[in-house]
């Protein structure tokens, strides 16, 4: 093999490195991200989830009349790490795992990447009823539409994995 | 050689990082007295006069399956929460044979275990934070729906430091153990959170202890005798502001008999990064009054972690 050949080779290789680097550690909001980073949404109980699960219905709010079911996710995942959601008839509603409420801006690095397309989110969440939306949960608000969606939150393994990232304490850290 | 210099720093590394964890509380659930007595687990008896009931635990742990399940479900997700509670069954049970072991055991000559009766007080009491459980099945109609109230309280300060209350969602059909569990699964989250609410607060401004100090009749002395001008009680007071976390304890009671300090913030750790409690706190205490001027023989005594009584005059 020629040197020419090597060098190429090498040449190839690192920048295929360096691009799927780039995909795992970016940390500023492209314009794309800016719908994500809004994080216009409202976030409900939908029902009693089975052990170690929650059940949401989240809302997801944008001016398209076409539900992005992704970004509907995050905004699940983004509601029960950050808001906590309210209960309805006879469903408990829960806090936000995290206790600290400014986690988000001292950890902005951790949920950048946590939060991108194809981020670490889409580890602990699920569509419901293969993510179809019930008619009476379409409305439309000014010129904006309010979408809303059943989604399961596997809340457990989410909190177990911040913990171990160091985002949030557990009850049995520092002993 | 650097093999056994990595050896080393790794086992003092070790060695620092298991000083330097706080003591664990321990937490036990226990049925409200409420409970117990609604559903019929308790005894009676005559308190000068007064009918008193008292709850019957191991009658209610010998006949209530819904009440096992409720507690299993708790003690499960509190285990993977990485804080496995005390299980009040099992400490009842393992009272019972040691009361029965200590009755029989002599020793070569004859003599028996001595007990006295303040030791058989302290059997009774094992948990540093009390998990109150309520709950009952209601019936509206066909439906049926739980209520749930768990709520967290301080063993020694008597604070109530989590809660979680609440009814579950009404079912037709739903059996009354799988609205148990739902009921638990519904709130053991928010009680974990107001518990880890109250632990990041240890963290921050020391454990909260409650601290006696008394007189045996037999010492000549009390808590308003002098030294170099200044009485005994005023001069514990001002040990306890220097040595409290930011000097933050109340005086609840100060007679010259007795004091009572209570709110008393304890740093989790000593100077050395060891993990203290009410006991290590208070043998500071225990030795400065041993000391000149005040040369006081004293005896120390502590319930868990949170509670210390200091009596002066006598060991």
């Amino acid at each position: 093999m020629s040197i020419k050949s090597i060098l190429i080779i090498a040449l190839t290789t690192i920048t295929f490195v360096a691009k799927a680097q780039q995909k795992f550690t970016k940390v500023k909001p492209t314009e794309e991200d800016k719908q994500t980073y809004a994080w216009n949404y409202e976030i409900e109980c939908a029902g009693v989830g089975t052990d170690g699960m929650y059940l949401v219905k989240v809302y997801t709010i944008s001016s398209k009349s076409k539900l992005d079911l992704e970004q509907a996710k995050k905004n699940a995942v983004h509601g029960v790490i950050f808001k906590g959601f309210p209960g309805k008839d006879g469903c408990k509603s829960q806090k936000a795992i995290a206790t600290n409420p400014n986690v988000e801006y001292e950890k902005n690095d951790f949920f950048m990447n946590f939060f991108q397309d194809n981020g670490k989110y889409m580890k602990y969440v699920s569509l419901s009823n293969a993510g179809q939306i019930d008619a009476k949960d379409t409305k439309k608000v000014g010129k904006e539409y309010k979408i809303g969606v059943i989604v399961t939150v596997s809340k457990d393994a989410l909190r177990k994995d911040l913990e171990e990232a160091g985002i949030i304490r557990g009850l049995n850290s520092g002993f | 050689m650097k093999r056994k210099i990595l050896l080393v720093i790794t086992i003092i590394l070790l060695h620092t990082q298991v000083f330097s964890q706080a003591k664990k509380p321990r937490i036990m659930i226990v049925p409200s007295d409420a409970w117990c007595i609604t559903k019929g687990y308790y005894s009676s008896f005559d308190d000068q006069g007064t009918k008193k009931q008292i709850p019957d635990y191991k009658k209610a742990f010998q006949n209530d399956l819904d009440l096992k399940l409720v507690i299993s479900k708790i003690n499960g997700i509190m285990a993977e929460k990485g804080f496995p509670l005390i299980s009040l069954e099992q400490t009842l049970k393992s009272l019972e044979s040691n009361s029965a072991e200590d009755a029989i055991l002599t020793s070569k000559t004859g003599g028996g275990i001595t007990e006295s009766p303040i030791d058989k007080l302290r059997k009774t009491a094992k948990a540093d934070i009390i998990m109150d459980l309520s709950y009952r099945v209601n019936e509206s109609g066909p439906k049926k729906y739980v209520s749930f109230i768990l709520a967290g309280l301080d063993a020694y300060s008597n604070k109530e430091i989590a809660t979680a209350t609440g009814n579950g969602a009404p079912s037709f059909s739903v059996d009354v153990p799988i609205l148990l569990e739902e009921a638990v699964l519904n709130h053991m989250d928010n009680f974990s959170n107001s518990l880890q609410k109250h632990f990041d607060d240890l963290f921050e401004n020391g454990r909260e202890i409650s601290i006696y100090v008394k007189k045996f009749d037999t010492w000549s002395g009390d808590l308003e005798k002098e030294y170099n001008g200044e009485e005994l009680g005023t001069l514990i007071e001002n040990w306890m502001k220097a040595n409290t976390v930011k000097g933050r304890f109340s005086t609840a009671d100060a007679t010259e008999n007795q004091m009572h300090f209570d709110q008393v913030r304890i740093p989790l750790y000593d100077a050395s990064g060891n993990a203290i409690d009410a006991r290590a706190f208070t043998r500071n205490l225990q030795k400065f009054l041993s000391a000149a001027p005040f040369s006081i023989v004293n005896k120390l005594m502590t319930k868990g972690l949170g509670q210390a009584v200091i009596v002066l005059g006598e060991k």
